[in-house]
């Protein structure tokens, strides 16, 4: 069977997975996809989204439960290069003495011979990959002279380069510039298109719905799993995050009628910083800053 | 005055100990490259002293000594493994305990029966008085270590850099770990020949250490480290006629040398390059900051 030929799907199927110690990180997680699809796969640090990671990838055995690539165990889907991997950005050493093509180059091992000689095919491959996210000028640059979003697109050129039919990406976005993160989203839809699963492992909510369609969301387990439409609600990310996700009530906040609804919403993944019509500060208990809404609704004229 | 400098050249165990430090010095150099990057510079440390009671068997047993020594160092690698999966201790302390009660054992051993083996050869090495056996052994560890890096550096070079890539492209990363173990323990083994066991650790690290200081590119890194273990050997061993010096100290000190140049020298990794680019980038920074 031509792996290229055939739909790509990924099975986990009542996977259990524990460390020597003893501690279970993860008990009968379960989820399907089929190609091509662009599945999240969120949960708090510790919810065992990594090691969920790692057991797609086979670095991991589940003690109970079953993985399965295209319908291959994963260590037959590994064999025939189907799936690629990109590391978190703190993963990698930057100052290993590799360059850009050398680690491009990487991803077609998998092909080469004995000795890993790269033939012609392969560095055309490479090539393309490189060009494909726009780095094909650094090809000599050490990986430790670029910036984070240039690091980020080289190893997925390497990705690309290793044709991989399932591709992992953990936290792709972190310290990557808004530009890359709108070229790499761009990409990843392409390879979507073309019946590509990308799984991406990420604790930032505000991208999934940007440019995920499925969602996989884990706390010790899988509990809910699905378009994200369905499964992406208030309810479930609840349960996923249970008191760790920060709420900015604005019936119970500083905002005041006055500012309308205009108020500007910086966030990163950690608690919003919102600020009123006229740049100020809000906070969101309102009950703890008395003072400041009895200034501002005398200057206000407000109520 | 040339009659001086070729006076070692004379005596056929000069030149014997010249050549066999030379291949020690360039296999153990070409694996330090590997062992830096990996990060298993204790670990080279705790094999080389793990090899003693073997050789120290090996000697009594009439077995070729690198046999001996290649069990018992494998076998504080297995035993550094389990302590450290089975136990909540960490890395260091594990390497800590497990080869010093190795290196106490060979200790013990040669101390016990001191006439078959000599202690203080094999602790601070014996070039000078090195057997044409040994010298078959120690030219088919270093063969042997070369033909393996030759055809799989590629490899190794991915399992240094990313294991799990290497996983995702279905490599063996078991295989390629314990490929790298016993290279380590076999150049282990055979540059006790040249440095004794207290010293084997700098040949195993000093090279690579000072190559990543000078260079950016793996293929660079490899050829210079390679030529600084064959220079350093063949000067040191050579220089420790006229000092009548350890050989083993002679070596070790000239790469010690060599790493301090490259620590201060180099020119981009190196004390002084690196105080200048904070220098410039300061300058520039101040310079963008000027109003027009």
């Amino acid at each position: 069977m031509n792996p290229l030929s055939t739909e790509m799907s990924v099975r986990v199927s009542d996977v259990t997975v524990s460390y020597p110690n003893g501690n279970v990180a993860l008990r009968a997680a379960s989820f399907a996809l089929e190609g091509g699809a662009i599945c999240a796969l969120v949960g708090v640090n510790g919810s065992g989204k990594s090691t969920l990671f790692k057991a797609i990838m086979g670095l991991l055995k589940p003690a109970a439960g079953t993985v399965t690539i295209a319908g291959r165990s994963v260590k037959a889907a590994l064999k025939e290069n189907l799936v690629a991997y990109v590391p978190q950005s703190e993963e990698v050493d930057w100052s290993f003495p590799v360059s850009v093509w050398d680690v491009v180059l990487m991803g077609r091992y998998g092909y080469m011979n004995f000795m890993r000689t790269p033939r012609a095919e392969d560095r055309r491959i490479a090539e393309e990959s490189l060009a494909r996210v726009g780095m094909l000028d650094f090809r000599e640059r050490q990986i430790g002279e670029l910036s984070g979003g240039q690091r980020k697109r080289v190893f997925l050129a390497r990705a690309l380069a290793q044709r991989g039919r399932v591709i992992l990406l953990d936290e792709p976005f972190t310290g990557v510039d808004v530009n890359t993160e709108t070229a790499i989203i761009a990409l990843l839809r392409e390879l979507r298109a073309a019946g590509h699963i990308i799984l991406v492992s990420t604790h930032n909510l505000g991208s999934v719905p940007e440019f995920c369609d499925h969602v996989v969301l884990i706390n010790r387990t899988v509990l809910a799993a699905g378009p994200i439409a369905e499964v992406f609600t208030e309810e479930n990310l609840q349960r996923t995050f249970g008191g760790v996700l920060r709420h900015f009530r604005f019936d119970e906040s500083t905002v005041q009628n006055h500012d309308g609804r205009a108020v500007t919403l910086l966030t990163d993944d950690e608690r919003p910083l919102v600020f009123g019509k006229g740049g100020h500060v809000e906070y969101s208990k309102r009950a703890e800053h008395a003072e400041i809404l009895k200034k501002r609704t005398e200057s206000e004229g407000d109520d | 005055m040339i009659e001086t400098l070729l006076t070692p050249l004379q005596y056929e165990y000069m030149l014997k100990a010249i050549f066999v430090s030379a291949v020690i010095g360039g296999v153990c150099a070409f694996l330090s490259c590997f062992i830096t990057l990996k990060g298993w510079s204790l670990m080279g440390d705790a094999l080389s002293h793990s090899v003693v009671p073997g050789v120290a068997v090996a000697y009594y047993a009439g077995w070729p000594f690198a046999a001996g020594a290649f069990v018992t160092g494998l076998l504080a690698a297995v035993g550094m493994g389990f302590v450290k999966t089975k136990t909540r201790l960490r890395e260091d302390a594990v390497i800590g305990v497990v080869f010093t009660a190795f290196f106490a054992l060979g200790l013990l051993l040669i101390s016990l029966y001191p006439s078959q083996v000599d202690l203080r050869s094999i602790v601070f090495g014996n070039i000078l008085g090195i057997s044409n056996p040994d010298i078959v052994q120690v030219l088919i560890i270093s063969g042997v270590t070369l033909v393996v890096l030759g055809f799989k550096w590629r490899d190794l070079l991915l399992f240094c850099f990313d294991p799990n890539q290497a996983r995702a492209l279905g490599l063996n990363t078991t295989v390629l770990h314990f490929t790298l173990l016993t290279l380590l323990s076999a150049t282990a083994v055979a540059a006790l020949q040249t440095v004794g066991a207290c010293l084997v650790v700098a040949m195993l690290v000093t090279p690579g250490a000072t190559a990543y200081l000078l260079t950016d590119r793996f293929g660079k890194m490899i050829g210079i480290a390679t030529s600084m273990g064959v220079g350093t050997s063949i000067v040191g061993a050579y220089a420790s006629y006229f000092f009548d010096g350890s050989t083993g100290g002679c070596i070790v000190t000239l790469q010690s040398a060599l790493f301090v140049a490259a620590l201060v020298f180099a020119p981009k990794h190196g004390l002084i390059g690196q105080r200048a680019r904070r220098r410039a980038a300061a300058l520039g920074a101040g310079a963008t900051e000027v109003p027009s």
